[in-house]
């Protein structure tokens, strides 16, 4: 089956070129890749349930990774999602713990290969195979 | 007649025609005795695509006439320079972005900057603000006061410039959308007038660019393309009959680049942009020169060093051109093409940090060369946080290195007259040309914002670029080339101060609970009917700042007045 993720700046942040980028890469990658824009916490695992999403991705440069980032892995938990989590951006390293912590799953920051990111989504999305 | 001309033309030349036959005949010598097709492996192309040489002569720029084609500085075509003596007069602006937490935290880095040889302020605002919410709207949570400065209220620009001397030195306010312009350039104005300081007085430059709001930058709620390109001709009808000292749009190249454009993309849809402005205040029965000479623009340098230098003198010509020969703009001053820049943020990279004190430096330099008005060099620790007050300063002292130490200030445009670099101003001026009239055929650049062409162009750059990165066709130090063996380079990252949100809320209670409440419904309400009629909205939104209405309150006007706008990605 075919993995598929919804993609979504979070928030705010108006950075679009690496959520959109990694968007296409990933569908070259041959998932199925759903980009939401800009969105909220509760919008994003809302769009999640209705895609039947395998992977939520997160995009901010903006500072609010956080703040925003641990609440859209609340929301998916408390609403039942078990979509595997992931974000990038500009994110200071010392943030990543936290990140882990609150239960997203990886954090890629600049320079990552988008590669590598698909091989991150395949070896942890369960019972798929894309 | 017609040989007459002729024969004034080739007088005109730089070179006698015998001459560079014999030039074109020893070159082909050259590179069948001396280089012996040993020209290097594969071709050679500039970042934007255009063919390189291996060795340029005479003949390459055997077609200009010195004085028509490129001239002196602050002479038509304005090819050298827009100011007769250039950095000899005045040394091109060395200016620092600045902007986090509360007003009154940046303030003090305003005063920091000024303290250490920054000669102008320049202000970033924090995304609610730019995306026109309080600090207290829930859309701005985790936002407030990070990776730029909150500004709600008219007490919030009074505590900005407090003991900052407006009137003196110039402020360049990082407004990005016209939507946002159009609320702070009021408030500024208003405070101006309160401290008693005419509006003549008032220097500075504020960005205002619809492509910011439409293109460039998603966001939750965005407004119509038309509207925001009102807003943003409001801002600058409003300036050139008030603010005679204020640049009231920088066409945003800049941004444009960082999303993923060339450097003949970059200039053209501003340019594209200018042209569009133009022709409305025009129609709003404005003369061009009323408007013309205060549009500014705000360029991006790469690393192709020779090719951005290309680029910004190419760049005065065009606009030149469109001045002189679409518009029939007569002042002097409406024909200068004056840009700010700044060095390019996404050519930075995380690893071996450090390093990008070499490339910005590079950048910095060929902005110079180039004949830039003002800078900013980018800080080292981009790819991690806002810069420190460390890295800042290491940018300030780039600057001034190059203003100081290497002597390229001296002289005017010292690269004139080098054969590759005349040859590809051409080549660029050119192709910037044709873009500009690839936009115009597609209805201006209004047209393709609402299309979604300009976003499916700087989507596709994007989506090249990245992957020839990860082929290694497009070499990074340290990343793809020489990858670093450095596991983990430790840099202190700059911490947004955590108290701003919860102060900012506090003080934007104190303003609700404080002001005529009747007094800003009644502003506000004038403004909402003016939205639907022919005006410029800038004096309704004087008075509704005045009545101490916020940002996040007339920006919901544009809101429910305009609509909002489905941002063509996917």
């Amino acid at each position: 089956m075919q993995i598929k993720v919804v993609m979504s700046k979070l928030g705010l942040d108006i950075h679009w070129r690496g959520a959109l980028v990694v968007s296409r890469m990933l569908r070259d990658e041959g998932m199925e890749v759903v980009y939401l824009g800009n969105q909220f916490p509760e919008q994003i695992v809302d769009a999640a349930i209705q895609e039947g999403a395998d992977v939520i991705g997160l995009s901010t440069l903006g500072g609010n990774h956080l703040t925003l980032g641990p609440k859209v892995v609340q929301i998916a938990r408390e609403k039942g999602v078990d979509a595997l989590i992931i974000m990038g951006g500009v994110i200071p390293e010392d943030d990543i713990p936290a990140l882990k912590e609150a239960g997203i799953a990886e954090v890629f920051g600049p320079e990552t290969r988008i590669e590598s990111i698909a091989d991150f989504i395949r070896s942890h999305v369960k019972n798929t195979i894309a | 007649m017609s040989n007459n001309t002729t024969n004034i033309n080739q007088e005109k030349k730089l070179f006698d025609q015998e001459v560079i036959k014999e030039i074109k005949a020893q070159k082909e010598r050259w590179q069948e005795n001396t280089v012996k097709g040993k020209v290097g492996e594969g071709d050679y192309y500039s970042d934007s695509g255009i063919p390189i040489d291996l060795l340029y002569t005479p003949e390459d720029i055997k077609d200009i006439d010195y004085l028509k084609d490129i001239g002196f500085s602050g002479q038509a075509p304005y090819v050298r320079g827009v100011y007769p003596n250039m950095y000899r007069g005045r040394l091109f602006t060395v200016r620092q972005i600045a902007g986090y937490g509360t007003p009154e935290d940046t303030n003090e880095r305003f005063k920091f900057l000024l303290k250490n040889g920054a000669t102008g302020t320049s202000v970033v605002l924090d995304l609610p603000t730019i995306r026109g919410y309080d600090s207290d709207d829930p859309e701005g949570e985790g936002h407030v006061g990070a990776a730029g400065v909150a500004i709600d209220s008219i007490e919030d620009i009074e505590a900005l410039y407090d003991g900052i001397p407006i009137d003196e030195i110039s402020s360049n306010i990082v407004t990005h959308l016209p939507s946002t312009t159009v609320v702070i350039m009021a408030m500024f104005a208003a405070m101006a007038e309160k401290k008693g300081i005419p509006l003549e007085k008032l220097s500075g430059t504020n960005q205002n660019d619809f492509l910011m709001e439409t293109a460039i930058g998603s966001s939750l709620e965005v407004l119509p393309p038309k509207a925001s390109f009102r807003l943003q001709c409001d801002a600058i009808e409003y300036a050139s009959q008030n603010l005679p000292r204020w640049n009231p749009v920088s066409y945003n190249g800049y941004n444009l680049r960082e999303a993923g454009t060339t450097a003949v993309q970059e200039v053209a849809c501003a340019i594209a942009n200018a042209i569009a402005t133009s022709e409305e205040l025009i129609r709003r029965g404005n003369n061009i020169d009323d408007f013309a000479k205060r549009l500014s623009f705000f360029w991006n340098l790469f690393n192709d060093f020779f090719e951005e230098i290309a680029k910004c003198r190419a760049s005065r010509l065009v606009w030149h051109e469109v001045m002189k020969d679409r518009f029939n703009a007569q002042h002097p001053k409406s024909h200068l093409m004056r840009f700010h820049v700044q060095t390019a943020g996404i050519t930075l990279t995380k690893v071996e940090p450090l390093n990008n004190i070499a490339r910005s430096a590079i950048q910095g330099l060929a902005a110079v060369l180039g004949g830039a008005q003002s800078l900013h060099v980018d800080s080292y620790d981009e790819a991690y946080s806002a810069p420190t007050e460390e890295s800042a300063l290491i940018s300030i002292r780039t600057q001034q290195i190059i203003q100081t130490e290497t002597n390229v200030v001296n002289t005017v445009d010292p690269l004139a007259g080098s054969y590759f670099v005349e040859h590809l101003t051409r080549e660029m001026a050119q192709r910037i040309r044709d873009y500009i009239a690839e936009i115009e055929s597609k209805g201006g650049i209004v047209s393709v914002v609402e299309s979604g062409w300009l976003h499916r162009e700087i989507s596709d750059f994007a989506y090249e670029m990245q992957k020839n990165i990860e082929n290694g066709e497009h070499k990074i130090v340290g990343l793809n080339y020489f990858p670093s063996e450095q596991s983990e380079t430790k840099v202190e990252v700059f911490r947004y101060p955590e108290s701003a949100e919860r102060r900012q809320k506090e003080k934007l209670q104190k303003l609700r609970a404080k002001r005529d409440q009747a007094k800003v419904e009644a502003a506000i309400n004038v403004l909402r009917e003016k939205c639907h009629e022919d005006v410029n909205l800038m004096p309704y939104i004087k008075e509704a700042v005045l009545a101490y209405a916020t940002l996040g309150e007339i920006e919901e006007v544009f809101r429910e007045e305009f609509g909002l706008w489905q941002f063509p990605l996917a």
